[in-house]
């Protein structure tokens, strides 16, 4: 060759036949008919008999030959034969006698009965300097590929690399769409097997979500009566993609129609499980807590195969107790028996709490899991909350560990939890300072019942002496007993006291009281409402114009001013303010 | 229950609630105090506004007499309510230990 390729120029002629077919390249959006496209235009350009194009396949360092539908494509290393070495070399190849040249391979001539006489083989490379394949042509109709047909050959290459690059862009992305919805239905199926809706069942409350990743996992959970018994499940299969979700799905529907059978919680769970060892694939399987609650007895027995840890929240202690797994996961191998089911008995309280492991495992950017322990401290401090709300703590928890770290694994959540004693109570008292003790003794009894912590209850009483003694002393004709409601609120109480038949008095806004004057002008009057303003939180005053009534609220929390702590005088600086 | 004795002399001994129903037998046996007074209030438990307005009358007609009412065995609770309304500064006060 006299001159390199590129610094030669391109005959008008050349350069309409490249434009013809640019047009055409620019619609197919299938790889076959791209490849078609693209072999039809090179001939067109170089005036040859045939053409080829082999797609460069960079996992393999292979050339791939697409020869017809349904037919294995033909495969060569890169480096071999003609297409292989300009693959390797990324430069043209002019051949004008294919039998004297030993890089060339004669036996696809032998098998198609055709005679390749000159051949030029090119390089196609993208515009990002990626090798997409290599083209090859055969047979120039007169005489044998030159230096022209090389230049037009190169232009030529560049505008079909481009456009193979495209199509192979656009499939991949039209093969995702479809595994995506492919997954999508898979979801669906796996999301129509969860309760519609909670079952009720006395004296408990009973909560399951499920919240799935955006690609893989397979948990689910029920919360079904059978008879008067409540069954309890939560699931989880192993893998990725859309077998996890019809496993577990499966696994679903096995339990359900076992237990709809008349099977007991062992028989149901020995079935399934060998059910689906002999289904499921060797290095399958799914961890499930399957467990029956009695709600008469309140008890719930249990067989879980590597579903764990299994929290119960003990009321009377304030803490959780952490159950274990009982058997190994469900499918992976036959059981011959069963070990007895764990039996757990529930007091007024109690909660059962069932997670999968993509909230144990739920990563922050930090590489951090959430962990047990966070679970069981936000049990602790919000065990009062009703079964749905608890939930909800736990997904803003997580939500908020994970500080925008995406979600791995299906989260989901089983809450079964028994009532407990009234959380709440409401007394009505004469209005009469004699009634003072029997305020005192109504708060103390529920601080005691409810296990508020003790260390509140005497800013609750002074507030509440407070407020009630100024209704005696100020509304005097107001309706004979004025009305005490507290109420458990995490980390403390809430509580309010209505006065009925008064007019409207804002508490809230009583005068400040200057505590830093000297001993001779200090005066009581006012004080009580200036220390009440500083021992309980939101402190808040409604009228109701037609009961004529004053509602006073306040709050008193752990953690909130005073809390009989050691005072140090700000709260007298604050007065001024 | 509310009760307040004479401990010893010079020295009164309260112990329980000292609310609004209590603040009129307070004041009562107050009103017969005289001179330098120590008020124990170890066994107080709690204490109102009521109660704060009896400690404030005795103070003053004992410092117009040159006397005064010490408080002593102060509990956490009780100084708050005593810092909150200023009273550390116009009572000699001795936390419990």
């Amino acid at each position: 060759m006299s001159m390199p390729v590129d610094e030669r120029d391109i005959s008008a002629q050349g350069v309409r036949a490249i434009l013809a077919v640019t047009t055409a390249l620019a619609a197919p959006f299938d790889l076959i008919t791209m490849l078609a496209e693209v072999v039809k235009a090179a001939k067109q350009v170089l005036g040859a008999d045939r053409g080829s194009v082999w797609l460069y396949d960079a996992a393999t360092d292979e050339l791939v030959l697409e020869v017809a539908t349904g037919i294995q494509p033909v495969r060569v290393r890169a480096g071999t034969g003609l297409a292989g070495t300009c693959a390797r070399s990324r430069a043209i190849i002019n051949v004008p006698d294919c039998y004297a040249d030993p890089r060339f391979d004669p036996s696809v001539d032998r098998s198609s009965g055709y005679r390749t006489r000159c051949m030029l083989t090119l390089p196609l490379i993208d515009h990002k300097d990626v090798l997409v394949g290599v083209m090859q042509v055969l047979n120039k109709r007169a005489g044998v590929f030159d230096q022209d047909d090389e230049v037009l050959a190169t232009a030529l290459a560049a505008q079909c690399a481009v456009a193979l690059q495209r199509v192979r862009m656009t499939e991949a992305v039209l093969e995702g769409e479809k595994l995506r919805q492919e997954l999508e239905t898979a979801r669906v199926v796996q999301m129509s097997t969860l309760p519609a809706t909670m079952p009720a069942v006395g004296g408990y409350d009973v909560y399951g979500t499920f919240m799935p990743a955006a690609l893989t996992g397979g948990d689910t959970f029920d919360l079904a009566m059978l008879g008067s018994s409540l069954l309890v499940v939560l699931a989880d299969a192993t893998g990725h993609g859309i077998a996890p979700a019809l496993s577990v799905t499966q696994m679903h529907a096995m339990l359900r129609i076992a237990f709809r059978l008349g099977a007991d919680l062992e028989t149901a769970f020995l079935h399934v499980n060998n059910q689906l060892a002999a289904t499921l694939a060797e290095d399958r399987f799914i961890t499930a807590f399957i467990g029956v609650l009695d709600p008469a007895v309140h008890r719930i027995r249990f067989h879980s195969g590597g579903q764990g840890p299994i929290l119960r929240f003990d009321a009377a202690k304030g803490v959780c107790d952490v159950y274990k797994p009982t058997s190994f996961p469900l499918g992976a191998m036959p059981l011959a028996s069963m070990k007895p089911a764990v039996n757990v008995d529930l007091r007024p309280g109690d909660v059962v709490l069932l997670l999968s492991d993509g909230i144990y495992e739920y990563c922050n950017s930090q590489g951090e899991e959430f962990g047990v322990a966070r679970v069981e401290q936000l049990v602790a401090a919000n065990h009062r909350l009703p079964a749905a709300g608890l939930s909800r703590v736990l997904l803003h928890a997580i939500a908020e560990f994970a500080a925008g770290a995406p979600q791995e694994d299906d989260i989901t959540i089983v809450i079964v939890k028994r009532e407990g004693m009234a959380a709440a109570s409401h007394a009505e008292f004469v209005r009469d300072f004699a009634c003072l003790p029997a305020i005192f003794a109504f708060t103390a009894d529920f601080f005691s019942r409810e296990a508020v912590p003790a260390a509140l209850l005497s800013a609750v009483d002074f507030a509440l002496e407070e407020l009630f003694t100024n209704m005696v002393k100020y509304s005097p004709s107001g309706s004979p007993t004025v009305a005490v409601d507290i109420a458990v609120i995490p980390g403390g109480v809430t509580v309010s006291i209505t006065d009925r038949d008064v007019e409207p008095f804002d508490v809230t806004r009583a005068a400040a009281v200057d505590v830093n004057l000297p001993l001779e002008q200090r005066r009581p009057g006012g004080l009580g409402l200036h220390l009440v303003r500083h021992l309980v939180e939101d402190l808040d005053y409604a009228y109701a114009p037609d009961t004529r009534s004053s509602r006073i609220t306040f709050r008193k929390t752990v953690g909130g001013p005073s809390a009989g702590g050691t005072g140090d005088g700000a709260g007298r600086q604050s007065v001024l303010d | 229950m509310f009760s307040i004795d004479l401990a010893a002399p010079g020295v009164a001994a309260v112990s329980g609630r000292l609310d609004a129903s209590q603040a009129g037998a307070a004041q009562a046996f107050l009103d017969r105090v005289a001179g330098v007074v120590t008020l124990d209030c170890s066994r107080l438990d709690y204490i109102s506004s009521a109660g704060l307005g009896v400690l404030l009358r005795t103070q003053k007609r004992l410092v117009a007499a040159s006397g005064k009412l010490r408080l002593a065995g102060v509990n956490p609770h009780l100084l708050d309510i005593l810092t909150y309304s200023g009273f550390d500064q116009i009572f000699e006060i001795e936390p419990a230990t």
